[in-house]
């Protein structure tokens, strides 16, 4: 009690006069000078201050309480516990001061109070019941432990259950809304003109397909081109649209083409997808029920071109496991790049796209921002392939860390609760803190036997992915890469998309060369 | 929004030098200041005048004295910094002070430093690396220096 008393006063009057001194020393103004005349000057100007002096009062009081600190306990105890400071300094500095913390010093500032916690720690064992504490620890890490297990095994149940009841009942065929397919290009993936074409090949009686591209020059515009006289009786459109309407460059085409499009049922695909024949019939037919207000699809890959693209398909498997999951528990509350179909007027009722013309993760947003008008957004019951990039490893870690970037900016609860899915992590401590080797080796067998189960059931049975198939046992691969990623993408705010870099503020992007940075 | 003052290499510099200083007084002033608490006693709380005592004794001491000439001269530098540099660029830096002060500690007064510590302290400096990664000013100039 005489310790905590004593810590909390040498911090916060600590605190508070390090505040004033710097409002102090700010008004007055950068010194530039250094001889000792001028030294002298600024500290005599100085003087004049009024917060200097209430600044030094507070810290004369925190600097007395923090000499009797000294004479109580040793200095190696004194100095890390009124570290404090240092998170009380940083809270200080951002809403007294108004200086910007950027994620980078917030992270040193934390670093700091971690390796200052650690500096503490030898103190602990002079405590009585550390072998208990220690005990319960270790129960609540195994506990922990197996929380990510229970929910590989829970999406996989999801996935049997998805894709053994999925398949739609006959009248939903006939529900056919005229359809605009909407298709913001830039440059060309692999594939291109087949993956155009599989929207050509619909068995739907009346849709059109609409491309955008903001170049005359662009490499896809031939593709479109090619495609218009290959498929006469399908209305294909090509919209130039140089105008750079916001920071997310595919959104600003996507306002352009929801202005063009004809028809009631918007269906967005990203370039790189490929679909069945029966995939229009399918995804409106999901749209009879009134309550649905947008249909999203899981994807799976039509062949892995480089490692980096087979990384690349494990993400997408375990995305697919957590949608699927999430699903269940609580209803999808977001779309995919490789389907997010909705109508006008659930479009019109989120304010169009022109709202999320900043927005970095784009796909994911109209699905969230429909489900909170109170519609569901459904599933189709096939998947939708893909043309991965022939990407390198480092494409790869640099898009799923942009993407998970993006989460913490939407949804900061739910990339916090990718916590309790990083099993390979939680399998690793439980191992370290088990008392056995047999035991170590027990959690980390469970965890890859469950994890290639539950990627099996969801990869293989489910999405029916090719790559899965034959590369599954990477997975664990890609769940040690994923969780440091992870841990990064708290660490870092800046993400680097399409040869520019931006920061984050609240999901927004926001271009770094145009940023304001002033208070 | 008034734009931020580039941090020039020649504000970096500065920045740099009067932090570099700072961490040496301040962690010598610690040092020294620790070992003049130490030589005498506890201070005692239960009565009015033995508080007195107790803040006597403190400023009494030559070592003392010694050590409060070191936080003074760290007091200067502290404030040149803070005219032109960021509070929370700042203040991380003398979380250095806490790699020093048990490495002093230890050479000069014989405490243990165990490993769970130095790990602490690694933390501590790749906390201070980041932190000196971003610009040590975010906020607008108030008033230029000749004017008030």
């Amino acid at each position: 009690m005489r310790t905590a008393l004593i810590l909390s006063f040498v911090v916060l009057t600590g605190t508070c006069g390090e505040i004033g001194l710097t409002h102090a020393m700010k008004q007055i103004g950068e010194v530039h000078e250094f001889t000792p005349a001028a030294i002298f000057g600024v500290l005599l100007r100085s003087l004049r201050q009024v917060w200097l002096w209430i600044a030094v009062s507070l810290m004369a009081l925190s600097f007395y309480a923090f000499l009797t600190m000294l004479s109580w306990y040793p200095v190696s105890f004194v100095v890390p516990a009124t570290s404090l400071a240092y998170v009380a300094g940083a809270f200080g500095a951002k809403f007294l001061l108004k200086e910007r913390l950027s994620a980078i010093r917030w992270a040193g500032v934390v670093f700091i109070c971690l390796g200052v916690a650690l500096a503490w720690a030898d103190q602990v064992p002079a405590l009585p019941h550390l072998r208990e504490a220690y005990g319960f620890f270790r129960l609540f890490i195994f506990a922990a432990a197996l929380v990510p297990l229970a929910f590989y095994l829970f999406s996989a149940w999801t996935s049997l259950q998805f894709f053994r009841g999925a398949q739609p009942s006959a009248d939903t065929q006939d529900f056919t809304p005229p359809v605009s397919i909407l298709k913001p290009l830039r440059g060309l993936d692999r594939g291109a003109y087949e993956n155009f074409a599989s929207f050509c090949r619909q068995e739907y009686p009346r849709y059109e397909i609409l491309f955008a591209v903001s170049d005359e020059n662009d490499p896809a515009v031939p593709v479109v081109r090619r495609l218009t006289r290959d498929f006469p009786h399908i209305a294909i459109r090509l919209i130039v649209d140089p105008e750079r309407k916001g920071a997310n460059d595919k959104v600003g085409k996507l306002c352009r083409l929801a202005e063009e499009a004809k028809n009631p049922l918007l269906v967005i695909t990203d370039s790189d997808v490929r679909v069945a024949p029966d995939y229009l019939r399918k995804v409106a037919g999901l749209f009879r029920d009134p309550r649905v207000g947008a249909v999203t699809a899981l994807y799976r890959a039509l062949e892995a071109p480089s490692f980096g693209a087979v990384l690349d398909t494990m993400g997408s498997l375990s995305f697919s496991g957590s949608a699927l999951a999430a699903r269940t528990l609580e209803g999808l509350k977001f779309t995919m790049g490789s389907t997010t179909a909705t109508t006008r007027e659930r479009l019109a009722e989120i304010g169009g796209f022109a709202p999320l013309l900043d927005v970095h993760s784009d796909d994911y947003e109209v699905g969230r921002r429909i489900a909170q008008k109170g519609f569901r957004v459904e599933l189709l019951a096939d998947p939708v392939d893909m043309e991965f990039p022939s990407e390198s490893v480092r494409d790869y870690l640099r898009h799923e860390l942009r993407w998970l970037i993006g989460l913490r900016h939407i949804r900061p609860g739910g990339h916090f609760g990718l916590l309790m899915t990083q099993g390979i992590a939680w399998a690793a401590l439980a191992a370290i803190l088990a008392s056995s080797m047999v035991a170590s080796a027990a959690w980390i067998t469970a965890y890859l036997f469950i994890r290639l189960f539950s990627g099996y059931l969801i990869g293989v049975r489910g999405l029916g992915d090719p790559v899965v198939r034959r590369k599954l046992w990477l997975l664990p691969l890609h769940d040690c890469f994923w969780f440091f990623l992870w841990l990064a993408s708290f660490a870092v705010n800046r993400i680097e998309w399409r040869g520019l870099v931006f920061t984050l503020e609240g999901g927004r992007m926001v271009a770094v060369a145009s940023r304001p940075q002033g208070a | 929004m008034e734009p931020i003052i580039p941090s020039t290499r020649a504000l970096k510099v500065k920045t740099y030098i009067c932090l570099a200083l700072m961490m040496t007084l301040g962690s010598v002033g610690n040092t020294i200041l620790d070992k003049g608490m130490k030589s005498l006693g506890s201070i005692d709380f239960s009565t009015r005048a033995a508080i007195w005592q107790g803040i006597l004794h403190t400023f009494t001491s030559g070592t003392i004295w010694l050590g409060i000439g070191c936080m003074l001269l760290f007091m200067v530098c502290h404030m040149l910094v803070l005219s032109w540099a960021d509070y929370s660029f700042v203040m991380p830096f003398s979380a250095l002070t806490y790699a020093l002060v048990p490495l002093l500690g230890y050479i000069w007064l014989g405490e243990y430093v165990p490993p769970a510590r130095r790990a602490g302290i690694v933390l501590i400096v790749v906390g201070v690396f980041l932190v000196s990664r971003t610009p040590p000013r975010t906020t607008p100039a108030t008033r230029d220096n000749s004017a008030s």
